[in-house]
Formats: C-alpha cells, sequence, structure tokens
C-alpha cells in the first residue's frame, strides 16, 4: 500500500504552502498585503472587450434584431462582470493561470453575442446565467480552502452525483423536454443535473484512481500480453458507471452517456496508462452502441439520420435540423456569410444545438478553425497545469476536467458536422444553455485553482 | 513500476489534438468543399430566401407571356403563377418545401446568378451582391399548349408535344395538376401541401417526363427499326393466327391479336392494324440482342437528358430480355416495359428528324434584366440512332398507320396534312382499363411537330388519344 502513504504526505505540504501564504482565505492578510499582477491576464481581457464590442456591433448593423438597450447594457454588464472578476483575483493575489480566465470569458462572450443573433429574447436570461456563473466561479475560488480534501470526501462526491442524476427521474420535480428527461424543476425554470454531475464524476474518479491506480495497473495476473484487473478494485469505479449508463438509458440522452463513458475511459487511462483498458472500453462502447440501436428506437433514428440526413423521408422529418445545418456550414465558405448575414434561424433550435454551425456559416471556415483552436489552447492550457500539479490527485483532477471541455467541443462539432451522431451536448461556454455556463465557470475556476496550489509550492 | 500520470497525460493531449484536427478537416469539408452542392440543393432556403427580400426571375414562354411572376407585398417578394396547366412544368419556389420544375432547375438564373456569368456567381458569394435577375424563356407555346390543356380536358394522362428539329417542347400537359399559388403562399401553404403529396393520383408529378407507362403497340417502331437495319424485308409475308405460340414450350402461354387475326401480314399491314402477333413474330426471328441494342439507342431504360428531372425507364425488371415469351411481348410494346411520354415522343422525333435524336429541353434562353440574352440553350443532337432510309421507311408506313385502309388511328387525321403516327393500348395493372396512347408528327415529309399523347385507363384504348394528338398538331401547324 504503497499509494496510500503517498498521497497524504502530498496533501500535508500542499496545504500547509496554501495556508501559510493566504492566512486562510482572507486577502492581503500575508506576503505583505500587495495586489499581485496579472499582466497577461489583463492584456488579453482588452482582446476579449473588443471581440464582444465588435461583435455586438456586427449583429445590430446586420439588422437582424430590433435595436434596444439590451444591445448597449449586455455587453456593458458583462464586460464589467469580467472586469470584477479579474479585480478580484488580482486582490486574492491568486497566482494560477492567467490564460484560462481569458479563454473562457472570449469564448462566453461569443456565446452572447449569438444568443443576441439568434434568439435576442433569451440574452437576459444568458446574461443573468453568466452572472450567476460569475458567481459561481468566485465561491468555487474561495470556498474549498484545500483542493486536497476534496479527494477524502469522494465517496460523498459519488452519492451526490447519484441522486443528481436520479433526481430528473422523480415525479414531481423531474421535466421531459424535447424526450430527454434531463431536467429538474427549480422554481420557474429548470436545471440540467448531469452537468454537475461531470465534475462530481471527474473528482470522484481523480479521489479513487489515487488510491489505487498501482494496483490497478500492476494486475497480479496477465492472459498472454493482456493484463486481468483485480476485480474488487476495479468494482466501485464499474459501479459508478454502470449507474450512470442505466440512469442515462431510462432518461434517453445519448450526449452525456457518451460522456460518462467518455470521462470514465480517460480517467482510467490517466491513471494506469493501460491502453488495454481503453481499448476493451471502446469495444464495450460499439458493442452497447449496437445493442443500443437495435434496442431503442430513439438511438437507431439518431444512427439513421447520420447516414443518411439526405433521404426525402428524413430530410423533412427527423433529419430536417441536421439538414439545415449542414446547409449552413455549406453557406460559410472561407470567409463566412459575416455576422448576421447569412439564414442560421433556419436550423431548429440552432441556439443551443447547432450554435458552431451557425458561427461558422457567419463567419466561415477560418472563424470556425478559430474558435476549435480557442478549445483546444484552453484544453491544452489545463493539460500544462495537470502536468505540473503537485499531487497525483490534482493531476488527475485537471487532466480530466480538461478532457471534459475537449470531449464536449469535439463530440457536438462532430455531430454537427456530421463525423458522428447527433447528441444533445451543449458547445461549452458558447451555446445558450444556464446549467452548462455555471458548471463550466466552476470548471474553470477548479483549474485554475490547481494551477494556484502548484504555483505556490513552485514559489513561482 | 507504473508509468508515471504525466506520460499519459501527455498522450492523451496529443490524442486530443489529433481528434480537434480531424474535426477541423470536417469542417471544411462542409464549408469549403461541399460548399457548392449543398447550395445548389433545391430544398435550401437560402436559395429561396435570396428571393424574398428581392424579385425573383420571371420565367415566360416563347411569345414573352408571363408563366411566373415576383409580385411586392408587404412581406416581401411573392410568387405568383400564371398558367394552371404548367403548374409541373413550371413547379414552385417555396420558402417551406424547396424548389421544383423550372424555379429548380434553372435555380441560379432565377436570382441572378447564371451558370453563363460566373462573375455574378462570384460576386454573389464572395460580395453577397446580387444583380436583379432577368427572366429564364420556355419553348411552351401558348396555343399549342392550350389545344393539349383543352384536348386532355379533365382526363388523367399527359400530353407532350416538341419540334424534332431541336427538341424544343412546345406544349406540355398533366393532368391532375395543382396550384402553385397555394403551395407559395404563406397562409394556406401546408393545408395545400398535404394534400397535394397526399393524393393517391399525385398531381405534383409531371407525368410527361415522369410518368411511367408500358407502351403497348407505340413501341412497334423500335421493333421495326431494329427488323429494317438487321436485314429483314418489310415486305415478307408473315403468318398470323390468333392465338399464337411459338412452340410447345410456351405451355398456356399465348400472344394474341386485338382483332383476333388469321391471314398473312407485312410489315405496313402490321403497323396499320397493330398487329401484335405479326411483331411478335419479327422480335423472335432478330432475337433478344438485337431488339435490346436498338431499344437502348433509343434511350428505353434510361432517363432522358431532359433540363428537367425526368424518370429513367425499364427495358425489363431485370435488365435483360431473358426469355422467348418475355421477347414475344416486348417486341409488342407489353413484357416488362416501362417508358415516360416525353421518351416515347423522343424516339419518334428521332424517326421524324432522319435517325437523329434531338435533346429535349424546356426552356430556350436566359436574359438578364435590360433583356439581353445572356445563354442560348440549345443542346445539341444526342445522335444518329438509325439510319435516314430506315427513317424515311417506316415514316412511310406511320403514314398508313393513320390513312390507310382500316388503320387503327384514324382519328389523328389532319386535312390536307400527312400524319404518321401510332396508337397504343397498353395493358396495365389486371383489372383496371388500359391506358390509351397515341404518338405522331407531322407534316410527314417535314416534320415540325412530334406529340406524344396518354390517356390513362380508358377503355377504348388508342381510339381515345388519337384525335387529341391530331388537336395538337394541328394547333401547332396552324391547321
Amino acid at each position: 500500500m504503497r499509494s496510500r502513504g503517498a498521497a497524504p504526505r502530498a496533501a500535508l505540504h500542499v496545504g500547509a504552502v496554501r495556508g501559510g501564504s493566504s492566512g486562510g482565505g482572507a486577502p492581503r492578510t500575508a506576503g505583505g498585503g500587495v495586489p499581485r499582477r496579472r499582466t497577461a491576464e489583463l492584456g488579453l481581457l482588452v482582446w476579449v472587450a473588443l471581440l464582444a464590442l465588435a461583435g455586438f456591433a456586427a449583429v445590430v448593423g446586420a439588422e437582424t434584431s430590433a435595436f434596444g438597450p439590451a444591445v448597449i447594457v449586455v455587453p456593458a454588464i458583462y464586460l464589467g462582470l469580467v472586469l470584477a472578476l479579474h479585480v478580484f483575483l488580482v486582490l486574492r493575489r491568486f497566482r494560477g493561470d492567467q490564460l484560462l480566465f481569458p479563454l473562457a470569458a472570449a469564448l462566453t462572450a461569443i456565446g452572447l453575442v449569438l444568443v443576441q443573433r439568434l434568439a435576442s429574447d433569451l440574452l437576459l436570461q444568458q446574461l443573468s446565467w453568466a452572472l450567476i456563473a460569475g458567481g459561481a466561479f468566485v465561491a468555487t475560488i474561495l470556498i474549498p480552502r484545500d483542493l486536497t480534501t476534496l479527494a477524502r470526501f469522494k465517496w460523498t462526491w459519488a452519492f451526490l452525483g447519484l441522486v443528481l442524476l436520479v433526481a430528473p427521474l422523480l415525479p414531481g420535480i423531474g421535466r421531459e423536454i424535447n424526450g430527454a428527461k434531463i431536467w429538474v424543476k427549480i422554481g420557474p425554470g429548470s436545471i440540467e443535473p448531469w452537468e454537475a454531475v461531470k465534475l462530481l464524476l471527474v473528482i470522484f474518479f481523480a479521489g479513487y484512481l489515487e488510491e489505487y491506480r498501482e494496483v490497478l495497473a500492476q494486475a497480479p495476473r496477465r492472459i498472454g500480453r493482456f493484463p486481468v484487473p483485480p476485480i474488487p478494485y476495479l468494482l466501485p469505479i464499474i459501479a459508478m458507471w454502470g449507474m450512470a449508463m442505466v440512469v442515462m438509458v431510462f432518461e434517453k440522452d445519448l450526449g452525456a452517456t457518451l460522456l460518462f463513458f467518455g470521462i470514465f475511459l480517460a480517467m482510467l487511462y490517466l491513471a494506469t496508462g493501460e491502453a488495454f483498458y481503453t481499448l476493451i472500453g471502446l469495444a464495450l462502447l460499439l458493442g452497447g452502441g449496437f445493442v443500443a440501436y437495435h434496442a431503442f428506437p430513439h438511438v437507431a433514428a439518431r444512427v439513421d439520420i447520420w447516414i443518411r440526413p439526405f433521404a426525402d423521408e428524413l430530410r423533412f422529418g427527423a433529419g430536417y435540423q441536421l439538414v439545415q445545418g449542414l446547409f449552413a456550414l455549406g453557406n460559410g465558405g472561407l470567409i463566412g456569410a459575416g455576422l448576421g448575414n447569412g439564414l442560421p434561424e433556419r436550423i431548429p433550435v440552432v441556439w443551443s444545438d447547432f450554435v458552431f454551425d451557425a458561427f461558422a456559416e457567419e463567419t466561415g471556415f477560418l472563424g470556425a478553425a478559430a474558435l476549435l483552436a480557442v478549445y483546444l489552447l484552453f484544453v491544452y492550457r489545463g493539460m500544462l497545469i495537470a502536468l505540473r500539479a503537485p499531487t497525483t490527485f490534482l493531476q488527475l483532477l485537471a487532466a480530466g476536467l480538461s478532457f471534459i471541455v475537449a470531449l464536449q467541443t469535439l463530440v457536438i462539432v462532430g455531430g454537427n458536422a456530421r463525423l458522428i451522431p447527433l447528441t444533445g451536448i451543449t458547445l461549452p461556454f458558447v451555446a445558450y444553455g444556464g446549467s452548462s455556463l455555471v458548471t463550466n465557470w466552476m470548471l474553470v475556476a477548479l483549474l485554475m485553482r490547481v494551477s494556484d496550489a502548484s504555483a505556490r509550492i513552485r514559489g513561482t | 513500476m507504473v508509468r508515471p500520470v504525466a506520460t499519459n497525460i501527455r498522450a492523451l493531449t496529443l490524442a486530443l489534438a489529433v481528434a480537434f484536427l480531424v474535426a477541423s478537416v470536417g469542417v471544411a469539408y462542409w464549408t469549403m468543399f461541399a460548399s457548392e452542392s449543398l447550395a445548389q440543393d433545391p430544398f435550401n432556403p437560402r436559395l429561396i430566401a435570396a428571393s424574398r427580400d428581392r424579385p425573383r426571375g420571371q420565367i415566360v414562354d416563347r411569345n414573352n407571356a408571363v408563366l411566373a411572376d415576383s409580385v411586392p407585398t408587404p412581406d416581401g417578394f411573392k410568387r405568383t403563377y400564371k398558367d394552371r396547366t404548367l403548374a409541373q412544368v413550371t413547379g414552385y419556389a417555396s420558402f417551406q418545401f424547396g424548389l421544383s420544375g423550372v424555379e429548380a432547375a434553372y435555380a441560379d438564373s432565377l436570382i441572378g446568378q447564371d451558370a453563363a456569368d460566373p462573375a455574378s456567381a462570384w460576386r454573389a458569394r464572395y460580395l453577397r451582391e446580387r444583380l436583379p435577375p432577368g427572366a429564364v424563356v420556355l419553348g411552351i407555346d401558348e396555343k399549342v399548349q392550350k389545344a393539349a390543356a383543352d384536348a386532355l380536358g379533365g382526363r388523367r394522362g399527359a400530353i407532350v408535344a416538341l419540334d424534332p428539329r431541336t427538341g424544343v417542347i412546345l406544349a406540355s400537359v398533366s393532368v391532375p395538376t395543382y396550384d402553385a399559388n397555394e403551395i407559395v403562399d404563406a397562409t394556406k401553404q401546408q393545408t395545400a401541401w398535404d394534400q397535394v403529396t397526399k393524393a393517391q393520383d399525385k398531381p405534383l408529378v409531371n407525368r410527361a417526363t415522369s410518368g411511367l407507362y408500358p407502351p403497348g403497340s407505340t413501341f412497334k417502331v423500335v421493333t421495326g427499326a431494329a427488323a429494317l437495319e438487321s436485314g429483314f424485308d418489310p415486305n415478307q409475308k408473315l403468318r398470323v393466327d390468333d392465338p399464337y405460340q411459338a412452340d410447345k414450350s410456351w405451355g398456356t402461354y399465348f400472344v394474341r391479336s386485338a382483332s383476333h387475326a388469321h391471314g398473312d401480314f407485312s410489315m405496313p399491314d402490321g403497323f396499320r392494324l397493330s398487329e401484335n402477333i405479326y411483331f411478335a413474330q419479327v422480335g423472335l426471328r432478330i432475337g433478344a440482342a438485337k431488339l435490346a441494342d436498338y431499344a437502348k439507342r433509343f434511350g428505353v431504360g434510361g432517363a432522358p437528358a431532359c433540363d428537367l428531372a425526368a424518370a429513367k425507364g425499364q427495358l425489363a425488371s431485370e435488365g435483360s430480355i431473358d426469355r422467348p415469351t418475355l421477347l414475344a411481348d416486348t417486341s409488342y410494346g407489353q413484357g416488362e416495359l416501362l417508358v415516360s411520354p416525353l421518351q416515347m415522343a423522343l424516339i419518334y422525333a428521332t424517326i421524324a428528324n432522319g435517325g437523329v435524336m434531338p435533346t429535349p429541353h424546356y426552356a430556350t434562353s436566359v436574359r438578364d434584366n435590360q433583356g439581353h440574352v445572356i445563354r442560348e440553350i440549345a443542346p445539341g443532337p444526342i445522335g444518329q440512332v438509325i439510319r435516314p432510309d430506315t427513317a424515311r421507311a417506316l415514316t412511310a408506313m406511320l403514314v398508313g398507320a393513320v390513312e390507310g385502309p382500316g388503320a387503327f388511328a384514324f382519328g389523328a387525321k389532319i386535312p390536307n396534312v400527312h400524319v404518321a403516327g401510332k396508337t397504343g393500348t397498353a395493358e396495365n395493372v389486371p383489372g383496371s382499363a388500359p391506358h390509351g396512347w397515341f404518338i405522331g408528327f407531322a407534316p410527314a415529309e417535314q416534320p415540325t411537330v412530334v406529340v406524344a399523347v396518354i390517356v390513362e385507363n380508358t377503355p377504348e384504348g388508342g381510339v381515345t388519344a388519337a384525335p387529341l394528338g391530331a388537336a395538337v398538331m394541328r394547333a401547332a401547324l396552324n391547321k
């Protein structure tokens, strides 16, 4: 049980440094009380501001929506929020990564511009969610005094995750929207609890795998070249995944199922380095997909739409949305129609499901590739934070969180561009939707906390 | 020793970077490489949206009578269609249901981006500037079109008339029809669409180009052409005794004569009296390979190269004539043959045109908004299908089939003009009345019009169709 001993030592170490320098979370209590400048971040935020203002100006100039006070007030409030968060980080003498925050802020700004472009009546709602997301970001930066304590409560997170997963199935509070039962009624609105579950799942996996990864990776027996994992240690993790799968089958959400499976495989690989587990997992995925194709009509329908969306019986029916999305992509060309000059509003529910195609139509391949580059940069930065993290738990946590953003982007962009069947996953930060925006900002905060922890240990 | 987590993080990051690259390639494919074909898709709302805030080009006939126009309304431009008998030809441009007919085939030209003017397409694509569109001119002749529509009246069927020298379509009627104005009317479109798409007798289908029917006796010219060019002597008499079978292997299968004939027949007699047993024997003599070869040369089994969508016919369901009874039946136009009226009109146009098959087309030119012709649509002939002397011999026999003693197609006669033609009575679904055909051309010496008529499910068959053909030819010839 070497691993059991190693982790707590590292945790103590981090805890000591963290506690010593910032003195229990109150700003300006240690290190001379001088705010720590975040010059790179501030410089990048200037570009974010320009991007947001140019975007709103272009959409208003193209006269796709009526000119109203919201068009000026919304970007002003949003940029005020971004600046306030930056000042908060500076005052708190936060030492974490300076790139992630501007990247996420830029993506959220693009999201607001696109909501104004595609569904301007939802703009104020999306701005409110951005404000709540900002609050969640601050809370995540402040509240867990030591990230390592997250690992200690891993079973709590697992239990909470399961409760949230099952919640939409409970009568009374669960809601079904567009065939998927993934919503929970809260007051006048509704939220998607699985957005939070993905974070809890990564925290649980990181905590569990840190403890047992050596046992899992050094299989005592091998059949030929293949390791036979010690089943008792694999069991909790499989059980967790299995329950997620079953619930997802009942809630009829392919996207979330794919995301959970992806997180499971990626975390297992990150912890053990056994490509064999990944291969088995992919085989299971294909097998499960095959069974689901024959067993569940809603899965079969998705696959049919993917294979032949232009068939006459599909293009006016179930495949209408995808075909309209492809038309939008086709209108993009190299440089796009220009913000406000395309016709993406012909795609049903474009503001949440097909926001990528809408963006690609109006900014062209160059715009779409640039957007993908922003995501890749975000993921790269997150993985870099993982590499530099001081403990295995924090490494697994940061890599897992970055992987969520990568996988979500790939699954929805792949679905929008007909590379894989379409699922209901949202484009992180950009697509309209509150639950997603809030959890993604918490994810950013967690990644920055990991980075902050390593910076403090290294003394940089 | 367990691999350090850092190594795994690097490997995963690399895999994700590759996946992002694949996704970008996919996006590049749709935005740039598939862009053209997506833009041309008749159901792409972007094509039609271009005509909501600006007028869409007119569709006019050969005398500049407007068939489709864009009129300004408070909600933008609205499309109106003037001639209900041309509904399937002009088609519709619906924001909801896409495009059809000329609206689809000349979609680019009608929004001011004709293919003959690549600069306009380039300007539209990259600068979002479109010139005001001009017009698409059809070869439809109002007088012939009206004669065809009146002749068919309310009967289900189709009439197509074309100029055998150029392939220009002069008239095209398909019954039942529909009102395209309702398909593009925001308040009525859904009801109208449900009605026309659910109707049993398919009013949206242009029966002239896309209706598929057994050709019946009108197909005998193909058998005749194949025989004449194989050295078969048309004056050689063949014995006809109803019912007929080549040998006992046919079992209970017989070829029947429409007139229960017993006698000796030459090829002119065969055409004049439309004798199935005569042509069955001719087919058996020249063989399946020869007949199939000539059917293919005449385009049977393919889709005519028309500017509007045209259906692909069929020679035999398995693709080849693989048994003697099928050869016999195919020789007089039954068997498993399926053809469109346009396809049959083209076969007769070939005979009328000295053996050269013309390319059929509805539109004759595209004009810009100043009225200048920017593109002449005059596709050359498809090619020499049969020898000129074969065409002459067939023409003479087809004149006999209209004007000779006891000729079946007597109803197609026109005073002072020699008419060549052939009726057909095509058996289709057992238990329902046969389809009546007439296909002919005039004047026989120098044909300027070919007409194909089909009347669905008429007990009299070809006898019903022949006078309708005459009415259309008279309108075309001003007689």
